[in-house]
């Protein structure tokens, strides 16, 4: 799995009249092709500012720190240059399964390997050739999503690269057009035809009948797929779905459960941003427990819901309807007045005087639970 | 908002210009009849700083008076709109019910009416003079004051602590004298502020037409008049001079009650806005 | 579509019998003696019995309610009365000058639109920019300016400082015709002054709600989807940010009418607004109360020609009733 989208040190701040949030805190993600992320948490710690900060949509008040750096593939036109050349690879002749490769001129670069082709040993007519290496692809850019602009973010970004599905469907839907129509336009400008609207529909779980309809006719769960259809009609590499399956029944919780990981296992990536843990269990492959503002915990899920190590986390789990279904004492701290120190030691009955500071690392506690402490 | 324009000069401007209505009269009285044939027209200089019209009459000085008159007539006004829109939405919010209904069918009756021709009937049909024109802004400019406090006191009357407090044993007087009053009294002062503008500009408007104040009266409403006749003659100062000391002073007014309304109310500056 | 028109017609109709009682009492208020304004100067030498005749013809000594069912219905017959102020029947002079009134209006009305829609949707779009601010201040500078004073200074200006248009009226005083052309020329100075003086109010209207809906929910989706710019204001932003705007126009109109009172007097136009401070100098009771009855009624008719279009241009009105 190649990197995507690399997130260092992102920092979100609004600016108010009289205080300033902390919404986001030095956040560092990756997000590969093929990973299904998904970022947990209460609803107010941050994380759905956290999509709305990669497209850079977040109002004027903010101020935005970090780097997001997301892989491009090469620019229309710069693939193709005089000094490409066109080899078939292998075997000793034109058969089926034979492939054209475009190799860059220009010479060696970091990453790139010899192979000798093909054909059980040294012969003449054997040829090297030097093939690009697996991390970087030839031509590839990365480009910093929170330093590009806004016309790099318009013209190659959003939809594009990293769709979105928002967090409130009956908001985020323009109430005075049909959903076919919004459906087609966003098919049109993605260079998609614009009749394969209900197919796109009937992937999301909506009747394509319902496109007919006005936003304000739609249930909330309608809605709701309707933004799901909206966001896959652009096909993009990286889809952010911000509680994609608020207003769901079971049913239709799982169908876009799995049509999230069916993306994942056809190459693309998606970033899932829920407070449903059962959800995240069901299809992530990593997940980040995200707690006032910061990243806690930061694990394979297999790990992290087999043996969670930050007490948050353990928490979140122990409040499941099929595990403890008790909730943490106490309120998570507003985030316009964060503690110093470790935001959760309000909390936490493992607390000390070392929680007065930061901690740091994927999992940022001081006194983490090791494997033996948790229950089976 | 109307601060963006003149933020910090407001108070002080608008001290001055009442200042100078104010005092100006004390220590040099106007002859509102006087004419001096011997300096017509002069452009402005040291002894005349807006310069004299075309009767010879010194445009600041009769500035300043129809400043002081306009103040009056706006002031005056702006109160007897406010007595009438302060009854008219207190009885629709009190008693709500039919009567209510009725009386907004009527406020929503006058808004529909071109209230500058409504104020020019009202006039004709009383003969111009300072009354009528008094007369025709406070019943042209209630409207807005009676659907604030209206909302005001329908609002109210659904939020708990009225509740509470009639629970608690409290009279209806005393429910609306302790809790009422404080509420809606900021807003309706607030309302009366920026009708002063309005009620200005009304008068001006009407004075202009021939239709305000009499028109040997300095009056700003006037004074363009007259000057529209020397403007003819290149004499340009003595238009520009009251219209100046119009803009100057509704425009220090809107300013500090749009400040004034901001403190009453953060959530009306939203902060993603600009 | 019908509800919406059986709704305005039964608030239209108690508006206009209300406006003509109210303003049948202000008239039976009024000092001034009816008879002696049709006499006119010849009252003075006319004899009182004379008078007396002509109040009992016209019956002013009658029941008040008896005088406003009269005058009420020869209205409703089409029957205006006599301006005492013209000595012409009103419907004459209305007929002869609405024409013109309108025509101010109508073009100032489709400036104002146009320009308060392009250039509030622009600060809106660069807001908190030089040009958003430039236009913002100059906004609340021009409010705070009574429009028949910024009329004096378009005249100062522009027709006796740099002599490119005519300072009044509708047509050169030498020409013998109306025409297209002289009209027009004549016309830029009046429609551009009550522009000017009614933008304001549209612009920041505009400026504010085009700027509030950039920031909402569906706009920001819109965006999150990579729909090219342009696609996103006009499809998504204004179609829900103007919404609002059209029926703020209808409830504006009285605002323009009163504005162009004052433009019609300034610039010397022989529209109703001139005719009407005439009238109301002379008390004309018949002429300012047709005249005041008709535009309450145009304006009542716009009101419902906007509800139309917002019914029109909103499904969730037309759909839910």
């Amino acid at each position: 799995m190649t990197d995507l989208l690399e997130i260092t040190g992102l920092t979100v701040r609004f600016r108010l009249r009289d205080a300033v949030v902390q919404a986001v805190t030095n956040l560092d993600l990756t997000v590969r092709r093929g990973e299904l992320l998904a970022v947990v948490g209460e609803s107010g710690c941050g994380k759905s500012v956290l999509a709305h900060a990669l497209l850079g949509l977040l109002p004027a008040n903010a101020g935005v720190t970090g780097r997001a750096l997301i892989t491009l593939p090469p620019a229309a036109g710069v693939a193709r240059t005089s000094t490409d050349r066109t080899f078939v690879l292998p075997g000793g002749g034109e058969r089926p399964g034979d492939r054209t490769v475009v190799l860059p001129g220009g010479g060696e670069r970091p990453g790139d390997r010899t192979v000798v082709l093909p054909g059980g040993g040294e012969r003449p007519g054997d040829r090297t050739f030097v093939l690009p290496g697996g991390g970087e692809r030839p031509g590839d850019r990365t480009v910093d999503l929170l330093g590009c602009g806004e016309t790099t973010l318009a013209r190659q970004i959003r939809g594009r690269r990293i769709g979105l599905i928002p967090q409130s469907p009956a908001t985020a839907l323009t109430v005075v057009r049909k959903g076919r129509r919004l459906l087609a336009e966003t098919l049109k400008q993605h260079g998609r035809d614009p009749r394969l609207a209900d197919q796109v529909a009937a992937e999301a779980g909506l009747d394509p009948a319902d496109l007919e309809r006005y936003p304000f006719e739609l249930s909330g769960g309608m809605a709701q797929r309707l933004c799901t259809a909206l966001a896959l009609a652009s096909d993009p590499e990286l889809l952010i779905a911000d509680e994609p399956t608020s207003g769901l029944d079971r049913p239709l919780v799982d169908h876009t459960l799995d049509l999230l990981r069916r993306r994942c296992d056809e190459g693309a990536a998606v970033l899932l941003i829920t407070h449903d843990l059962a959800a995240a269990e069901r299809v992530a492959d990593t997940v980040a427990v995200m707690y006032a503002s910061r990243i806690v915990e930061h694990r394979p899920a297999a790990d992290l819901f087999r043996a969670p190590a930050h007490p948050y986390s353990q928490g979140l789990l122990n409040a499941l309807p099929d595990r403890d279904f008790r909730a943490i004492p106490g309120h998570p701290p507003m985030l316009t007045a964060l503690p110093p120190g470790c935001a959760f030691a309000a909390r936490c009955t493992r607390v000390t005087d070392a929680c007065k500071v930061q901690p740091a690392g994927p999992v940022a506690c001081h006194h983490p639970l090791t494997t033996a402490e948790v229950p089976a | 908002m109307a601060d963006v324009l003149i933020r910090r000069p407001a108070a002080p401007l608008l001290l001055l210009a009442i200042g100078a209505a104010l005092l100006v009269p004390l220590f040099f009285p106007l002859d509102q009849s006087a004419v001096a044939l011997g300096r017509v027209a002069l452009p402005p200089s040291f002894t005349h700083p807006g310069g004299t019209d075309d009767l010879g009459r010194d445009v600041l000085h009769r500035s300043i008076y129809g400043l002081r008159v306009s103040l009056l007539v706006g002031v005056v006004a702006a109160l007897a709109a406010t007595v009438i829109g302060g009854l008219v939405g207190g009885l629709a919010g009190m008693l709500g019910g039919w009567v209510d209904r009725v009386l907004m069918r009527i406020v929503d009756t006058i808004a529909a009416l071109p209230h500058l021709l409504l104020g020019i009937f009202i006039v004709a049909m009383l003969r111009p003079s300072l009354g009528a024109v008094v007369l025709s802004i406070g019943l042209t400019h209630w409207l807005s004051t009676a659907r604030i406090v209206r909302s005001e006191l329908l609002s109210l009357r659904t939020r708990t602590f009225i509740d509470a407090a009639v629970a608690g044993g409290a009279s209806r007087t005393r429910v609306l004298t302790r809790h009422l009053l404080p509420h809606v009294v900021p807003k309706i002062a607030l309302a009366t502020t920026l009708m002063i503008p309005h009620a200005v500009w009304h008068e001006t408007s009407l004075s202009f037409l021939g239709l305000g104040l009499p028109p040997h009266m300095a009056s700003l409403g006037n004074m363009i008049n007259d000057g529209q006749r020397s403007l003819l003659t290149g004499s340009w100062w003595a238009s520009l001079v009251p219209g100046l000391v119009i803009v100057v002073v509704t425009l220090a007014i809107a300013a500090l009650a749009a400040r004034w309304r901001d403190r009453l109310d953060p959530r009306v500056r939203a902060e993603l806005n600009l | 579509m019908i509800r919406v028109i059986l709704r305005r017609l039964a608030f239209a109709l108690p508006v206009l019998m209300a406006t003509s009682i109210g303003m049948f009492l202000l008239g039976a208020a009024s000092p001034m003696d009816p008879a002696r304004q049709y006499a006119g100067a010849a009252a003075f030498t006319m004899s009182e019995e004379n008078l007396h005749q002509i109040r009992d013809n016209w019956g002013v000594d009658d029941p008040l309610h008896e005088q406003y069912l009269r005058w009420a219905g020869n209205l409703l017959q089409g029957d205006l009365g006599w301006s005492t102020s013209r000595h012409q029947a009103v419907g004459e002079v209305i007929a002869g000058r609405a024409g013109w009134t309108l025509l101010l209006i109508g073009l100032t009305l489709v400036v104002v639109l146009i320009g308060s829609l392009v250039a509030g949707t622009i600060a809106a779009y660069r807001r908190g920019g030089l040009l958003d601010r430039g236009v913002r201040a100059a906004a609340y500078a021009v409010q705070s300016m009574p429009s028949f004073w910024l009329a004096l200074a378009a005249i100062a200006v522009f027709s006796l400082g740099l002599g490119w248009f005519p300072a009044g009226g509708l047509t050169d005083v030498r020409a013998t015709s109306v025409t297209f052309a002289d009209v027009a020329h004549h016309l830029v100075l009046p429609v551009t002054v009550l522009a000017i003086s009614q933008a304001p109010w549209f612009l920041l209207f505009v400026r504010d709600s085009v700027a509030e809906s950039l920031r909402e929910d569906h706009v920001l989706a819109a965006r999150a989807r990579g729909l090219a710019g342009r696609t996103v204001l006009f499809g998504h932003a204004l179609r829900t940010a103007l919404l609002p705007f059209l029926t703020l126009v209808g409830t504006h109109l009285p605002e323009l009418v009163g504005g162009s009172v004052l433009v019609e007097t300034v610039f010397s136009l022989p529209g109703l607004g001139a005719v009407s401070v005439h009238a109301a100098l002379g008390s004309d009771f018949p002429l300012l109360a047709a005249i005041t009855l008709i535009t309450t009624a145009v304006v009542l008719t716009a009101n419902l020609f906007t509800d139309l279009a917002y019914t029109a241009a909103d499904p969730r009105v037309r759909i839910d009733g």
